[in-house]
């Protein structure tokens, strides 16, 4: 019995990565739901595809690529293309499914080019695909500096059309458990790729030119294997995914932006990575991709579900989490060396050979990986033991209050020429701020309200310095990041020489303007604190 | 007989390895010295010069830092993605450590007294710096111990840290962005010497670095681990600490550019400090004529004028008027061209002409 389930285990080692990735993916989902009961609901499984269906596209695309031996950095940067050009054509009338041809098309030759110059004239993968993402960032701005919002019904329909679940939903009320739209396609280009990379000659031809360090590749070539021309194609796919992502992504965020999806080639990797898919090539299963894509995701909403957690530590954990699986890959490389080399001394079998299968275990890689798991966990657990008794079991229950946006516009109104909100942090708070020409500062927090008197002219410096930061230009921006656990949320209105604006921005928001950290500094070098709030 | 020694001579300038990247800065300046009038002009302000000359190079600074450390790097055989994260994390450290009463550390006096201090510091300004830079060296510590013992391959590898790294840089600095009122530490980016005191660091990096790589066995060192780590093994070179200097070393430049970016924004901003700029040093290198993924022969005055190519093209560009967002853009153009004028097909074609060339004069 133990022999067979050795040699059952030996047999399917391929299969370790993607089994791990799954393995943690339930686990991980378990725990959630023992911690969280909000995740016990169906729904919030749900919402990991829901909120995920680009990013799935973008894995099948660049998983393929990375089977093939290569990397491909410009999906990213395809994707927003994608987003403001079908945005900028829909906006001038066009029929909407010629705009889904067009850019699907665009995605094609975008690839065909950079496969061009990978197979053809022998550039590094992750030179050209560099080059490609960059020129993709920068025609989106060619096109349209601002953000462009779509109003087209089609997209419109497609975003907002529920698709329930038969036996989780009621069908009468339309009320229970849902999809969207973007998520059965999402799933139906997986089938397609997995099918692809699966049962089809193409398919065979990628898996067989990736890994071997190169070696792989001469050997296709020898064979009789069309190399250059699958290198094409794989990247033309990828090119096809990462627009088909953009247009699902246009619909999921209903706009087109240069900025649009930024740093998602990092996510997309991480996901395939994660998914079990060596970086090296020619090994894993596109299957894994759904699993990564699925992990990273809930990786999100259990810090959102925790409240407590910072939104960076889903880089944090995502890096973690791709050391592991890259060991267990390294590992499973160095056991089929070793096997390899057992058999060419043909000690494969004996006793010997079963000994030397244990060994990888203690492996030196396996141990670093397990070390810093521990580590990192063990740092979370300090931080998080230290920080528990500042802010207390209270901090724990802290609901954030809706913006009180509306009082902001009153006391604009009466007079104020800058407001302030300041919402959210470890302490839970929620303090609005005004500025009047006089010099008057008044903030209240809900509980207190406090008052400070500076001079006219300091308000005068402040209204230019924030003025002159860019503030009334496009440079200025909200954003629509979510807020995270710890972070504050800021929203700021000026009035300054008839203009008003109002600007709200997060913590930890990439997308944010950077020169509005600086009107936000400035501000709080000027508002009065708050003391230790009355209990 | 004499025209055939100029032949050889023209060979030899065509292929030398600053060649392509000499030209392609030749190529910017003309462009500017046709287009943007004004440009060459230099100014003497209360002892500082001022021009736009000045600014390409200062603007350059932490790019050439970087550079120079992933030439090592990419010299070995290796990439180091994670450069943009360790500037972060190397940035956050300073920037705690000059003022952390950002985090809530319980500090004696008034908190805002102190805001806007320019003699302000909490730890004096060379621990300050003493310190970013050694985590700078830890975090290529940790790229140089996967990549040297874990085996792992240095894109992926250096990619955990990318991901991660900011993240890291986040956590120190509690996500908020700390603005620097020390005018001790801001002279480093914002200082004139005449010059601009980031110019002189970043010299000071560059000859340390020949030094060390030219003056000792090291640049050889990494040259053989570049093309074969393993007949570097059998020769006994320990292939696997030079692949852990090269890291560490690149780590270290990180922090240096760390501390002059820093330093010249006054404000420490997770997010931003450093973003792409991994992909501007890579590119750098590769103007420079260090070929990525072989290793091997490496020029680090190549690398600088490369990092020097990328900032001239940023700034006529802005001279030109071509707004900031649609820089990339022309990034790519520039990535194209060089990967036209590297790959085998144009240099085939290079030789053919310059053999023609050479051919035509020894017949007249």
């Amino acid at each position: 019995m133990m022999q067979s389930l050795s040699v059952r285990l030996a047999n399917n080692r391929k299969f370790l990565p993607l089994g791990a990735t799954i393995a943690l993916f339930a686990l991980a989902f378990v725990g959630g739901m023992i911690l969280f009961p909000a995740m016990r609901d169906g729904q919030a499984f749900l919402n990991l595809f829901i909120t995920t269906p680009f990013l799935l596209i973008l894995v099948v695309g660049e998983g393929l690529v990375i089977i093939s031996g290569g990397i491909d950095l410009s999906v990213s940067g395809v994707l927003a293309l994608t987003t403001v050009a079908s945005a900028a054509l829909l906006r001038d009338g066009w029929d909407p499914w010629v705009v889904i041809a067009l850019m699907l098309a665009m995605g094609l030759v975008f690839g065909a080019v950079m496969g061009m110059f990978i197979a053809f004239l022998k550039v590094q993968p992750f030179i050209a695909t560099l080059a490609g993402m960059w020129l993709a960032r920068g025609l989106c701005y060619i096109i349209s500096d601002s953000e462009v919002r779509i109003y087209n019904p089609l997209w419109k329909l497609l975003a907002g059309t529920k698709i329930l679940i038969p036996g989780l939903a009621d069908p009468v009320t339309k009320k229970g458990d849902y999809v969207t739209v973007l998520v059965v396609i999402a799933l139906a280009v997986l089938a397609v790729g997995m099918y692809i990379a699966h049962f089809t000659k193409f398919g065979r031809t990628i898996y067989s030119i990736g890994g071997g360090g190169g070696m792989n590749e001469q050997s296709s070539r020898l064979m009789g294997l069309r190399v250059d021309r699958t290198k094409v194609q794989v990247y033309m796919l990828s090119g096809f995914c990462s627009a088909l992502a953009g247009i699902v992504y246009s619909i999921y965020v209903g706009s087109g932006h240069g900025t649009h999806a930024t740093g998602m080639e990092l996510t997309a990797i991480a996901a395939v990575v994660i998914g079990g898919m060596a970086l090296t090539g020619g090994e894993g299963y596109l299957i894994g991709g759904l699993f990564g894509v699925l992990i990273t995701a809930l990786i999100q909403s259990l810090i959102q579900f925790n409240g407590q957690l910072s939104s960076w530590w889903t880089s944090i954990v995502i890096g973690a989490l791709m050391l592991v699986f890259i060991g267990i890959q390294a590992m499973l490389a160095s056991w089929n060396a070793r096997q390899l080399t057992a058999r060419r001394l043909g000690i494969a079998g004996s006793q010997g050979g079963m000994a030397r299968r244990r060994r990888p275990w203690r492996d030196r890689r396996f141990l670093i990986g397990a070390g810093v798991v521990i580590a990192v966990f063990v740092g979370i657990q300090v931080i998080g033991g230290s920080s528990s008794p500042g802010s207390g079991g209270a901090a724990a229950a802290c609901t954030l209050k809706p913006f009180r946006q509306d009082q902001a516009a009153e006391l604009v109104k009466a007079g104020a020429v800058i407001a302030y909100e300041r919402n959210g942090g470890s302490g839970c708070v929620d303090e609005l701020y005004a500025i009047y020409p006089d010099g008057r500062i008044t903030a209240d927090n809900g509980s207190q309200v406090i008052e400070k008197q500076a001079s006219p002219e300091e308000v005068q410096a402040l209204l230019g310095g924030i003025s002159d930061l860019g503030w009334f230009t496009d440079n200025m921006y909200s954003t629509s990041e979510t807020q995270c656990g710890q972070c504050f949320t800021y929203y700021t209105t000026v009035s300054h020489n008839g203009q008003e604006k109002t600007v709200k921005a997060v913590d930890g928001g990439t997308a944010t303007p950077a020169n509005y950290w600086l009107v936000t500094s400035r501000l709080s070098a000027v508002l009065p604190a708050f003391g230790p709030s009355p209990q | 007989m004499s025209t055939i020694r100029s032949a050889a001579r023209r060979g030899r300038v065509t292929e030398s390895r600053l060649f392509v990247p000499l030209i392609a800065l030749g190529l910017i300046l003309l462009f500017d010295l046709l287009f943007v009038p004004g440009f060459f002009n230099l100014e003497m302000k209360d002892g500082h010069l001022y021009g736009s000359l000045v600014d390409i190079l200062r603007n350059s600074a932490p790019t050439v830092a970087l550079a120079i450390g992933m030439t090592i790097v990419i010299a070995t055989g290796g990439v180091d993605l994670s450069v943009g994260a360790i500037m972060a994390i190397a940035a956050s450290v300073a920037c705690i450590l000059i003022d952390p009463r950002i985090i809530g550390l319980n500090l004696a006096g008034n908190i805002q007294a102190v805001v806007g201090d320019p003699t302000y510091s909490f730890v004096p300004i060379p621990v300050v710096i003493i310190a970013a830079l050694l985590v700078a060296v830890v975090c290529g510590l940790w790229n140089g111990g996967l990549v040297a013992f874990g085996r792992i391959q240095p894109m992926v590898a250096t990619l955990i840290l990318m991901i991660a790294g900011r993240g890291i840089a986040q956590l120190i600095t509690n996500s908020i962005k700390i603005i620097i009122f020390n005018d001790t530490f801001a002279f480093i980016g914002n200082g004139f010497v005449v010059l601009p005191f980031s110019l002189f660091v970043v010299t000071a990096l560059l000859v340390g670095t020949w030094l060390l790589t030219r003056r000792t066995a090291i640049g050889l060192f990494v040259e053989s681990v570049g093309i074969s780590f393993r007949a570097s093994l059998y020769s006994g070179i320990n292939e696997k600490r030079i692949k852990l200097f090269a890291y560490a070393f690149s780590g270290f430049c990180a922090g240096v550019a760390a501390l002059i970016a820093v330093s010249s924004i006054r404000t420490s901003d997770a997010n931003q400090i450093g973003l792409y700029t991994e992909l501007d040093a890579i590119l750098a290198v590769v103007i420079g004529g260090t070929v990525l993924g072989a290793g091997g022969r490496f020029s680090l005055l190549g690398s600088v004028i490369g990092a020097l190519v990328i900032q001239a093209t940023q700034t006529s560009m802005y001279a030109i008027g071509v707004p900031a967002s649609a820089i990339t853009a022309v990034k790519a153009m520039m990535v194209i061209i060089v990967i036209l004028l590297y790959s085998p097909q144009a240099q085939d074609l290079f030789k053919r002409a310059g053999a023609r060339i050479g051919r035509r004069q020894v017949t007249a």
